[in-house]
């Protein structure tokens, strides 16, 4: 889940609500599912949210939720824009990075705090949206470092996303002193090395020049020369990405906090050349887009959700408590709202998710909860039942019920057990090949069990330092490789048991067996056989009803000085079906 | 007055001025000494005698203590090297000393640590010094563990035994001894005379067949004595659990689902509306296969729904997501992340055949999820999945539903978080107040399944869901701390045998 991190101060500054204190201000963001985790080392809250609402990644997005939720603002706010001065021209750019957006913001006056909410808000929108950058990547630029070109008239000016060469294109990065190539910041900057992967495979590399020559190497860093600080008033934002509509969101969520900090949006042409890649080769667009969206939610439905009544007024006034605006209309089915979403809602994407503001803004938990009238036959699955009763039947044998992971490691499956690994086929059972897991994250499980008596043994090695006898019992999953089912895996349910105590005996484990046969009414034939787990002329297969479903016998000692084991052990494992 | 035989035995053995061990007693009255234990509790009921208890610690040697006693210490060997070698007139190479004292592996630290904790000399920058007043030969130590192995423990160091018992070479074990000793109310019934009843300790086939049972007293037994223990077999504990949830489940008119461990990501994920590139995605961490890697088959005409409601949305004014799609990915098999893989199979028909509501399905199976192991935490874990069908659903309902499941496990006061899950609009994390601390803890998240996620499946109607984990429930319920001890190979039998059962 994201985390913001936010200064109270900030917060009471932004809201316009001084009297507000820590408390209150943590009480009031809970209710907007804003959960305070703790203070930073500066003293700021640090926010936790569910990952749909990224305009709340700064302080002036929390802000302005405040506001919504105070009744301080309603409806949609729209700000101001002033018409473009500055165009991006795109030729030539990466193929596998087509698309640019870009805004400029004037007369900012940023204190410390406002830049570091700049940068924080950057950071986060490259975490979440930007997904670490690939899909879409943010650069903020001092405008009046930037020198246009004129391109249609004299007052216009523009910059060009383009690619480069990059064993030859030079620019200072930030953090360094020394004009570098592309591939040189990839090699040894810092920055670099942490987003080269992005573009290392690209023939050319995405770049950003203005007059004066590159100042932006997307997505991994920008030139020092525009450098944004403290001082900078007007700024050049710009976005390259994978996606128009991801990096114009980002875009728009980015000029909402600025603007919220008194800054005066300008729009930006973004022009694509007729020959450039990506679906708008030719097309020139105004950005930001502040176009608001429209839902059409019908009041049928707003009601059947929320499972109350309401009137069109209420519907109306909760929607604009939300931020949104709402407007009655006839539908085909009955009354309906056009609902209209403000452009940095990226959450929205369907009617129904202004429902859920609506029932936000009316409060989900004043609502009374029912009961539906709804009724139905309930009932176990026939596998879980028979599962159950074999369970029953062991614990009546008086097997203790263990519950191990299905999750395990080819030594312990295999070759603790006395199985080699590399032997496939053949009807010994545990030799399947296994399913395995890709990049484990532990290697004590990088594969799926294909018998349970490792995991018992695994117990019993665990546990010698307690009382005998130590009789354990699993019924529980068992999988392989199996080209015939769609999965390309065999599950099934398998039984196994151990008796581990002084006097433990293949006629122990066979008794109990044969009890457990006859109580499912299945007759048991035990037919020598040989088992690299067990000791030869004591093992034996576990036929029942005529088919063959598993072994028994008494544990190799090998297999018992491996786990550690000072005592005899008998086992059986057998496929769970085989009881149906 | 007539007491059963074994208690006039005791009682005869029993002495007025001295404490006499139960054992004696019983050899003396030839009785079981089980049996002269439970007539002397009866006798002591009775305030005819006395009970006391001791506990003896005994002592006995270790292998290693064993070994050391027949041979010598490991220090006593280095004393006598570092002399030999003239240690005693000033620092010698330790290696030197070492070598010559014939002590090898572990025996060297052993030897180390000790002779500068009983300063049969220094040692400092690999040199060792040997304190010429030092006198191994009267080590209070051997002469303790000779004591030990001579039977003469009265004779040890107690300080000596604790330091023995510190480095391993003794282990103590301890024992109860009762004794009894006659009472002044028992001089006087002696005195007055007891006579043996006639009673027999067992009940046996031939009385009843005989009809002698009609003529004996039956021996009164001590029916507060403790019995032996008895191992039994149990279900494991969160099987219980799963079944009490399963049994609840049944009860409220669900129905179970069964399927696959490892399946398609597109059944775990984009059937749920995931889009292939969100965090969530990989914020679950869910284990990618390596082998098998993709899916046999997919249902055609449902992965196009599938993608239709990724890239372009349902509904006139649905916008899909703004991610690539691609059906590899969705063909990857992975072990599911959650069970809800098992209710899209369900929802879309490919499970069970079409169904039309009303409908109630559950599942309480596995899940697994590539975290870190810690004590609330396990890769492995059981997840309660439950869903509603029906032809409008409210979120009241989806609140009454859970408050109802909630209440059966003690969990009350539920409350209703907003929260975002891509599947699911609305969506509420669920929190309850725990039974035993008071504390308010989230106990599961729940919503009502999108029109992206139901119209693919063919599903014209609505579906509530919900999900916790049983672990979870378990650690509420019963408080346990480290799940670990529970689930998994490194459970503790001792554990699993003395938890309570569920009811």
């Amino acid at each position: 889940m994201p985390v913001v991190d936010v200064d109270p101060d900030e917060l009471r500054y932004l809201t316009g609500h001084d009297e507000k204190d820590d408390d209150e201000l943590k009480s009031d963001l809970f209710d907007l599912g804003l959960e305070f985790e703790g203070w930073t080392e500066d003293d700021e809250f640090q926010l936790e949210f569910a990952p749909d609402r990224l305009d709340r990644l700064s302080v002036e997005g929390v802000a302005r939720s405040l506001r919504y939720h105070y009744g301080d603002d309603r409806g949609v706010d729209i700000p101001n824009t002033n018409s473009a001065d500055w165009t991006i021209e795109v030729e030539d750019q990466p193929d596998e990075r087509p698309y640019v957006t870009g805004a400029i913001v004037r007369g900012l006056d940023m204190d410390e705090a406002a830049l570091e909410s700049l940068i924080q808000l950057q950071e986060k929108l490259h975490a979440t949206m930007g997904r670490k950058r690939a899909k879409g990547a943010i650069g903020v630029h001092d405008l009046t470092m930037l020198k246009g070109d004129s391109v249609t008239d004299e007052t216009g000016k523009s910059i060009t996303y383009t690619s480069a060469d990059p064993d030859e294109a030079t620019f200072v990065p930030l953090d360094a002193d020394a004009e570098m190539t592309p591939s040189e910041v990839m090699a040894s900057h810092e920055t670099g090395q942490t987003y080269g992967d992005l573009v290392a495979d690209f023939d050319r590399v995405p770049a950003i020049y203005d007059a004066i020559g590159l100042f932006s190497f997307p997505p991994v860093i920008n030139g020092r020369r525009t450098e944004v600080s403290v001082d900078s008033r007007d700024l050049f934002i710009e976005m390259t990405g994978t996606d128009q509509w991801t990096i114009d969101h980002m875009c728009n969520i980015v000029c909402y906090a600025l603007a919220a900090r008194g800054g005066q949006v300008e729009k930006v042409d973004v022009s694509y050349a007729d020959d450039a890649p990506g679906e708008y080769a030719g097309k020139t667009l105004e950005r930001p887009d502040f176009s608001v969206r429209t839902k059409t939610v019908t009041h049928d439905r707003i009601e059947s959700i929320l499972g109350v009544s309401l009137d069109s007024r209420e519907v109306i006034d909760y929607a604009e408590r939300a931020g949104l605006d709402a407007t009655e209309t006839e539908s085909d089915d009955g009354v309906a709202y056009e609902v209209e979403v403000p452009p940095y809602r990226v959450d929205v994407i369907h009617p129904l998710d202004t429902i859920d503001d609506i029932g936000r803004a009316l409060g989900f938990n004043s609502l009374e909860p029912t009961y539906p009238d709804v009724s139905t036959v309930g009932g176990r699955h026939e596998r879980s039942r028979l599962e159950d009763a074999a369970r029953d039947a062991l614990v009546g044998l008086g097997f203790e019920d263990l519950l191990n992971f299905h999750m395990i490691n080819e030594v312990e499956n295999f070759e603790r057990m006395g199985l080699d690994p590399d032997t496939t086929g053949g009807d010994v059972v545990g030799q399947t090949d296994p399913v395995t897991i890709q990049e484990p994250y532990s290697e004590d499980y990088t594969i799926l069990r294909t018998w349970a008596l490792p995991s018992i043994m695994m117990v019993l090695e665990n546990n010698t330092h307690r009382s005998y006898p130590q009789d354990l019992a699993e019924i529980g999953l068992a999988a392989g490789l199996d080209d015939s089912e769609n999965t390309g895996i065999a599950e099934h349910r398998t039984v196994a048991a151990a008796l581990a105590r002084t006097d433990a005996s293949y006629e122990d484990a066979k008794a109990r067996l044969q009890a457990l046969a006859d109580a499912f009414d299945k007759d048991l034939e035990t037919p020598p056989t040989v088992h690299p787990s067990f000791i030869g002329g004591r093992a034996a297969e576990v036929v029942l009803d005529g088919e063959s479903v598993g072994v028994i016998g008494e544990i190799h000692p090998k297999l018992l000085i491996e786990h550690d084991l000072e005592l005899p052990v008998a086992a059986f494992e057998f496929r769970l079906d085989a009881l149906e | 007055m007539k007491r059963p035989q074994a208690q006039v035995a005791v009682l005869q053995a029993a002495d007025a001025q001295e404490d006499r061990r139960i054992d004696d007693v019983a050899a003396e009255a030839d009785l079981k000494p089980e049996a002269a234990t439970r007539a002397a509790f009866e006798l002591e009921a009775d305030g005819l005698v006395s009970v006391s208890e001791e506990t003896l610690e005994h002592y006995e040697l270790t292998d290693e203590g064993d070994r050391y006693v027949r041979e010598s210490l490991p220090e006593q060997d280095l004393y006598e090297a570092a002399i030999d070698a003239g240690a005693a007139d000033g620092p010698v190479q330790m290696g030197q000393v070492i070598g010559a004292s014939g002590l090898e592996g572990g025996a060297v630290d052993i030897a180390l640590s000790n002779y500068a904790r009983k300063a049969y000399g220094s040692i400092d920058s690999g040199e060792i010094t040997a304190n010429q007043d030092a006198d191994p030969g009267s080590d209070p130590e051997m002469l303790a563990l000779e004591a030990v192995a001579d039977r003469r423990v009265d004779d040890a160091d107690t300080d000596a035994l604790d330091q023995l018992e510190r480095r391993g070479l003794l282990d103590v074990r301890e024992e109860t001894v009762r004794s009894v000793q006659l009472t002044d109310d028992g001089v006087t019934a002696l005195m007055e005379g007891v006579e043996a009843a006639e009673t027999v300790d067992q009940l046996t086939p031939e009385m009843l067949t005989s009809g002698e049972w009609e003529d004996v007293a039956f021996t009164e037994y001590n029916v507060e004595a403790d019995a032996e223990d008895v191992s039994h077999g149990k279900e494991h504990i969160l099987r219980q659990t799963a079944n009490r949830v399963k049994d609840t489940l049944v009860g409220m008119g669900f129905s179970e689902m069964e399927g696959p461990h490892a399946d398609a990501q597109f059944w775990i994920n984009d059937c749920l509306f995931m889009p292939q590139d969100h965090p969530a995605r990989t914020h679950w961490d869910q284990f990618a296969l390596a082998e098998p890697e993709e899916i046999g088959h997919l249902p055609p005409d449902l992965v196009e729904r599938v993608r239709s409601a990724h890239k372009e949305g349902v509904g006139p004014d649905g916008e899909g997501y703004h991610s690539p799609w691609t059906e590899d990915i969705a063909r990857g098999m992975d072990l599911r992340g959650h069970t809800t893989s098992l209710s899209m199979r369900y929802l879309s028909g490919h499970q069970v055949g079409e169904l039309d509501p009303p409908e109630r399905y559950f599942s309480v199976e596995k899940v697994y999820r590539n975290d870190t192991l810690d004590p609330t935490h396990l890769l492995e874990f059981f997840q309660i999945e439950g869903w509603v069908m029906a032809e409008e659903l409210s979120v009241r309902d989806l609140m009454g539903t859970f408050t109802e499941f909630y209440e059966q496990f003690g969990i009350t006061d539920l409350e209703f978080k907003p929260h975002y899950n891509p599947y699911t609009e609305p969506s509420f994390e669920l929190f309850g107040t725990h039974p035993e601390t008071g504390e308010v803890v989230e106990v599961g998240n729940s919503g009502i399944f999108r029109d992206e996620v139901l119209t693919p499946l063919g599903v014209d109607c609505d579906v509530m869901a919900w999900g916790l984990s049983l672990e979870r429930l378990l650690m509420l319920m019963y408080g346990f701390e480290d799940i670990r001890d529970v689930h998994g190979t490194l459970c503790d039998l001792e554990l699993l045998r003395e938890t309570e059962v569920i009811r």
